[in-house]
């Protein structure tokens, strides 16, 4: 069953919208993300399902209730935002206790409960620590266990690694996931990191202006990406000029370059009508690596950049450039510029989308 | 601890001079209330406190003085609560009406007092709402003039304030007013009551717009001290003015303390 529900979910400001007819279903327990430039929907999207904004129009289910009258307090839905919002001018056990209080629990129970809170965030023995005294990752860690100690039924994330430096991000990303897990709590997180998303969600749903554009598991979402947006927001893609000749079987064919290949592709791309192929750098293979069932194309390195674990190469295709990386391993191939070397792919692994 | 020496030689004096020219009539209305001759002059014939007696013995001066601190009291609540409403919605309203809204409330800072007082009495007068020369009306003059400080001094707080701490608040389950007073008002706090001492000390000192809304035999202090000095320049109204200047200094003081302690408390 599913525990989140946004059904035609719409907010429109003046002339524009800034969310248009989102629908989604979240699993309980389920870890997913909105994932998408700025502006693009997925902070509005949040604060609607948090109670901060009005829709204009849509619904949001939790479990079987319609919460979109109602008020955030009465929502029971914890959120952790961007900057984390600790309270300044109350310590760490009185910020844990906020939502305590408010629930009228007994004091002894409060007192048990901040100390379990900062237990599990590994935080214990700060309690009479302020705002001001915190990291920033040990403010997330209060702002996590503030809204964690209420149990709500749904744990909203908004960017909540950006304010961090790339280290502790690396280092909260797992700590997160792995309390989620721990927790089951189903959470929706807001980030316009792919490898934020790639990493923690078990869905992800892209959006471009104020739309989702594709909903699905990671492997999903990168590896079948069903808009140009998404290859291009998702990781690195070399994107390609062809042109659709007819179909056989549930690929496309395509023609690059003046060879034909086969391409996966949705059915409703035309014979005759230009399209992109799309295929990742680390799906092309070359020279010797190249196995019979692959089309063969000739092409020219025009340069090679050593990365450490990866070797990039700038290939010339035609009358198009192609990026292609290798894994730097033992005994590789490697490349020198002007090298004319035979390039090609799994047509299994590329994608024909519309132009 | 910032670097003294840094602060050049020359600002220092500027500095000193401005700080001598705003203290210097302070300490010549001390220092003609404890004069001991019979007429208000400086420098003082001989020190004395014949004339705080005087002011302390004198039924007019007392009860002028009690009228205009439970006047500028009176006045300051009033204004306090208006003033933070106001600066409330000056400082989140996103509509064009909030900045328009900001110059009108501003308005009787730059208005003379004069005017004011006077616009006010004819308002009064003509309407014949039966505020002419009463408490009420008096009151309402006070609150205008006064309301601008804590407008000021609450929207200069509310620069930079994080909403997002009202909705975290929100979302852990605290009602919109609850969230407010939790969170918002204890962090405004020292604006509000910067804000409350300034208007405090306005009302306390008003004269102008006094003038034309005194109620009749119920004469504010600063009006008590000028009848005085017309009819008989004896130095009982700087005796008052010792006593005027120690109340402002003292609710300074001890408002300051409290706001500072609210500051270490936080820290």
């Amino acid at each position: 069953m599913s525990d989140i529900r946004l059904v035609n979910l719409t907010k429109s400001y003046g002339e524009g919208n800034a969310v248009s007819e989102v629908n989604l279903e979240i699993g309980e327990g389920e870890f997913f993300s909105l994932l998408g430039p700025s502006g693009c929907g997925k902070s509005t999207t949040l604060r609607m399902i948090a109670g901060f904004i009005r829709p204009t129009s849509g619904q949001i289910f939790v479990g079987r209730d319609d919460i979109t009258a109602l008020p955030p307090e009465r929502r029971d839905i914890g959120i952790v935002f961007q900057n984390y919002a600790i309270f300044p001018h109350m310590n760490v056990a009185e910020n844990i206790a906020f939502g305590l209080k408010l629930r009228k629990l007994p004091k002894a129970e409060i007192a048990r409960r901040i100390e379990a809170a900062l237990k599990q965030v590994g935080l214990a023995g700060y309690d009479d620590r302020y705002q001001r005294q915190l990291s920033g990752g040990e403010q997330q860690r209060v702002a996590l266990a503030r809204v964690l100690v209420t149990e709500p039924r749904i744990l909203l994330l908004d960017e909540p690694l950006s304010a961090l430096d790339k280290g502790l991000r690396e280092e909260m990303k797992f700590w997160i996931k792995d309390l989620q897990k721990k927790l089951r709590i189903t959470t929706v997180y807001v980030t316009h990191d792919q490898d934020e998303a790639l990493t923690m969600s078990d869905r992800i749903g892209v959006m471009s202006k104020s739309r989702i554009v594709q909903v699905g598991s990671p492997q999903e979402i990168y590896e079948r990406p069903k808009t140009l947006f998404v290859t291009s927001f998702i990781g690195h893609s070399n994107v390609l000029d062809v042109t659709v000749t007819g179909r056989e079987g549930d690929m496309a064919v395509v023609v690059l370059d003046g060879r034909e290949m086969r391409a996966r592709g949705a059915a409703d791309l035309k014979p005759g009508a230009s399209a992109k192929l799309v295929v990742r750098p680390e799906n092309i293979l070359m020279g010797a690596a190249l196995g019979d069932g692959e089309p063969r194309l000739a092409a020219t390195v025009l340069s090679e950049t050593y990365q450490g674990a990866l070797v990039r190469y700038r290939l010339k295709l035609g009358s198009q450039e192609i990026v292609a990386e290798r894994q730097n391993q033992a005994h590789v191939e490697r490349f020198a510029p002007g090298t004319e070397i035979m390039i090609g792919w799994d047509p299994g692994w590329s994608e024909a989308l519309t132009a | 601890m910032r670097d003294e020496a840094a602060v050049s030689l020359l600002f220092k004096a500027v500095a000193m001079l401005t700080l001598v020219v705003l203290l210097l009539p302070v300490v010549i209305v001390v220092l003609a209330g404890l004069n001991a001759g019979d007429y208000l002059t400086f420098p003082p014939k001989g020190l004395s406190l014949r004339w705080v007696v005087a002011f302390l013995g004198s039924a007019t001066f007392m009860s002028a003085y009690v009228y205009s601190f439970v006047l500028a009291l009176v006045a300051t609540l009033i204004s306090t609560v208006i003033g933070t409403l106001a600066s409330l919605y000056l400082s989140r309203s996103r509509s064009g009406a909030a900045a328009a809204l900001r110059g009108f409330f501003m308005l009787p800072v730059v208005l003379p007092g004069v005017v004011l007082g006077l616009a006010l009495y004819i308002f009064y007068v003509t309407t014949d709402i039966g505020l002419a020369r009463t408490f009420a009306g008096l009151l309402i003059g006070h609150v205008l003039v006064t309301c601008p400080f804590v407008i000021a001094t609450v929207t200069a707080s509310m620069v930079g304030f994080d909403l997002s701490l009202e909705e975290a608040a929100r979302s852990l389950g605290a009602s919109p007013w609850t969230a407010f007073r939790k969170i918002t008002l204890r962090l405004i706090a020292p604006g509000i009551s910067a804000g409350a001492i300034f208007a405090f000390i306005v009302s306390f000192g008003q004269f102008e717009t006094t003038l034309f809304l005194t109620v009749p035999n119920h004469e504010p202090l600063p009006m008590a001290m000028y009848i005085s000095l017309r009819y008989k320049f004896e130095p009982t109204a700087a005796a008052a003015g010792i006593f005027a200047i120690a109340l402002v200094a003292l609710s300074t003081v001890v408002s300051s303390r409290l706001v500072s302690l609210r500051r270490v408390f936080r820290a």
